[in-house]
């Protein structure tokens, strides 16, 4: 699908610090967790620093005093990407957030609280917490984003199911613009999944699988001739269920783009990680010399904003294909345009 | 681009039938699906029954693959079938004949009862054969069960606005038709019932332990449900190439976010009011035109007073023109599934006439009193049908369909 989606504002929060830079040039430091199945078992983890004054000052605004993680990786990324973006402008913004996840420190902190301490214990100010769009809402609300907002869940694709979402509204006139966001949250539980899905082989720190959290989010809108960074195209639903399907799927989906894109790699440190070689060959490469570790939608986001800043004007469209770690694999197409003056 | 839109095939599995057909003769002549709930233990819980559906078979699967199964793809996936079939879009041996099909769907916890499996595994230290459970709760592996046991793949959203998401997902799909970004969506939600989530609504005390009373005045909670409605969403031209007749027009959506609290509607109902003024709007229709409401109607005391308010201020000097019944009482709070589940209730009621009742009302709340649907009303010729959703985190959605009169 052709989309022009120009980005007028982007925001991040990563394990490596808050903001922009800390996306493009900061490094995150590890920090070992134990299994929860085997607390003798430890795995390096990228967490967010929660007393960061960027993500403090959220903590204690009233209606989120009790909310999970996530949503002060949202909210401080949202506000970020709408930097400039008056009253009467964020009362015509839409809102659409990715997770995969979604709030899962809250949700096993809930349902451990069943499994351990009988049903009477459960918590009635943890569960809405636990809810996909309840981050989404506190979003919205703490920012007076009044149009349009979804929560959408998914693997890593439904970062490219919230810019299709946005493009949509945006062509339907819902909103003027939409911030879309991708956002993950590291509960210890999710080390447990890993290593049941083989994840956690890998000892060499140079390909290692690191799980981490964040968010990132970028505030499109209908391309002018002002904007220079757009999103040209979008294509996803390539569905598989094995590796080699997996190859099959990134194939029909990458033979959707320009064979002349340069590609953006994103999949080093994933069990995808050969079909992304066996799929790039051909095309010039690109890659961030960093690692920011694994966060699903929330990687989707900060790899669409770190591909970008690889682009140059001079160079055609670049490709940032979105490897689905369970379900489909989808890629969108990057443009840095020549800004031209009247 | 602005496209006329229209239903063609709908499918359900509800706690009163394993099709649409046995589900509306079952909700129309008043019966209901509470039960004691069996699917897991409750005895912590102040309550300790729900609207139970029975998994349909599924011929042509073996067993290990109906074992690989969470509950939320049962549901789905005998859904999804039914509603492709009936838009003529199955092959003779049950398969898709498109192979790419988009498809916009909701739910709010997927395949949790796997999830909960996999954590009470772990908490125990358990360390073998986890990757089963673990590897199939997340909501996007029922779409890939249901996209695999159909045979179709393409773009997929899946929706999770809480309550609302049901309406979200079919209204999203009707915009994508609209603006010509597919001519064809499967569309719907599904959800199944699970501890972590019946527990929860337990301990905010939001369930009843008596009969669920939606726009009564001794209300006191609602009842859980679980299921799952599929339709499939085209322009009429896409359904006259195959020679498909539509069952009606997906005329308007509306949806906002209502700010107030991330549990309770704003009381006076506003943000309701002006979601469901969007969806008229966008169906060029008025309120007075609208035959049939099917509410949220959640029984609990706070929705359905702020709810009962925004029908009144929306209606205006129309109420009694319309009738209202909310079919919570009878199926119970499908959740993510409820808004897909509702929307194929206000269908039914405008391709039939026929309108389901208002069921164990006592005392009904004074602002809609009137309009309540009472049980073996005569059938109406109805024009336009809404359906009404509310979820946390302040979600409100609408949908308006109408007669298909070319």
């Amino acid at each position: 699908m052709k989309t022009d989606l120009a980005i007028i504002g982007q925001g991040a929060v990563t394990p490596a610090g808050v903001g922009l830079d800390a996306l493009l040039r900061g490094n995150p430091v590890e920090t070992m967790v134990p299994l929860v199945s085997r607390p003798d078992r430890q795995w390096p983890v990228y967490k967010i620093n929660l007393k960061d004054p960027a993500l403090e000052r959220w903590q204690k605004e009233p209606r989120l005093r009790r909310a999970s993680p996530i949503t002060y990786f949202l909210v401080e990324a949202a506000e970020q990407a709408l930097a400039g973006l008056d009253a009467s402008a964020r009362a015509q913004t839409g809102l659409v957030v990715a997770f995969s996840t979604g709030c899962l420190a809250y949700s096993r902190r809930f349902f451990e609280s069943i499994v351990t301490q009988g049903q009477k214990s459960a918590s009635p100010a943890l569960f809405p917490e636990t809810v996909f769009n309840s981050p989404v809402s506190h979003v919205a609300a703490t920012l007076r984003l009044e149009g349009a907002a979804y929560a959408l869940a998914g693997d890593e694709t439904a970062w490219i199911a919230a810019l299709r979402t946005a493009w949509l509204w945006l062509e339907q006139g819902r909103c003027k613009q939409v911030l879309v966001m991708g956002a993950e949250e590291f509960d210890s539980a999710s080390l447990d999944a890993y290593q049941n899905a083989g994840w956690l082989r890998q000892r060499e720190a140079a390909q290692r699988f690191v799980p981490s959290e964040g968010a990132a989010g970028v505030l499109v809108r209908k391309a002018g001739p002002e904007d220079s960074m757009v999103l040209s195209q979008i294509e996803d639903g390539f569905i598989y269920r094995s590796k080699p399907q997996a190859l099959a799927a990134g194939r029909r989906c990458l033979a959707e783009f320009e064979a002349k894109s340069s590609c953006f790699l994103s999949a080093q440190h994933q069990w995808l990680k050969d079909v992304e070689q066996s799929l790039a060959r051909d095309r010039q490469t690109q890659e961030s010399a960093i690692y920011l570790g694994e966060a699903s939608t929330a990687s989707a986001a900060w790899n669409t904003l770190r591909a970008f800043s690889l682009l140059d004007s001079e160079n055609g469209p670049m490709l940032f294909p979105v490897w689905g770690s369970t379900h489909q694999i989808g890629a969108v197409a990057l443009e840095k345009k020549k800004q031209f003056s009247n | 681009m602005k496209r006329e839109v229209v239903i063609t095939g709908m499918g359900a599995v509800t706690p009163l039938g394993e099709n649409v057909s046995d589900t509306w003769k079952a909700l129309i002549a008043g019966k209901d699906a509470e039960a004691p709930l069996e699917l897991f233990d409750t005895k912590g819980c102040r309550c300790h029954r729900a609207a139970t559906a029975t998994l349909p078979a599924l011929p042509g699967l073996r067993a290990k693959e109906l074992q690989r199964l969470s509950r939320a793809s049962r549901l789905a996936i005998p859904a999804v079938r039914e509603a492709l079939a009936m838009a003529g879009l199955l092959d003779s041996a049950g398969r898709s004949l498109v192979p790419v099909l988009p498809f916009s769907v909701s739910t709010t916890a997927g395949g949790m009862g796997f999830g909960e499996a996999f954590l009470r595994d772990i908490l125990v230290h358990k360390r073998s054969r986890l990757l089963g459970p673990v590897a199939r709760y997340l909501p996007e592996q029922q779409v890939l069960d249901v996209q695999v046991a159909l045979g179709f793949e393409g773009p997929s959203l899946i929706v999770a606005n809480a309550c609302a998401s049901g309406a979200n997902a079919i209204g999203h799909a009707a915009e994508m038709v609209s603006a010509g970004m597919a001519d064809c969506v499967l569309t719907g939600g599904f959800e199944a019932l699970t501890e972590l989530v019946f527990v929860g609504f337990d301990c905010l005390q939001a369930t009843t332990t008596e009969r669920c009373r939606p726009f009564d005045l001794k209300r006191s909670g609602l009842l859980l449900g679980e299921g799952a409605a599929f339709f499939v969403v085209e322009t009429p031209e896409n359904a006259k190439r195959r020679g498909v007749q539509p069952i009606c027009r997906l005329s308007g959506y509306g949806h906002r976010t209502d700010f107030f609290h991330l549990t309770q509607p704003q009381p006076q109902g506003q943000v309701l009011v002006d979601v469901m003024r969007e969806a008229a709007k966008s169906a060029g229709v008025s309120s007075s035109e609208i035959g049939y409401v099917n509410a949220h109607g959640t029984a609990t005391p706070v929705n359905d007073g702020a709810e009962a308010q925004s029908y009144r201020t929306f209606f205006e000097n129309s109420l009694d023109q319309t009738r209202i019944s909310s079919t919570k009482a009878a199926i119970g709070h499908t959740l993510g599934a409820a808004g897909a589940v509702e929307a194929l209730f206000a269908i039914q009621a405008l391709i039939t006439g026929e309108l389901p009742p208002q069921l164990n009302l006592q005392s009904p709340i004074p602002e809609i009193a009137s309009v309540l649907v009472k049980e073996n009303e005569a059938p109406r010729t109805l024009r336009h049908a809404m359906s009404v959703n509310l979820g946390f985190g302040g979600s409100n959605a609408a949908l308006i369909f109408s007669r298909n009169e070319n």
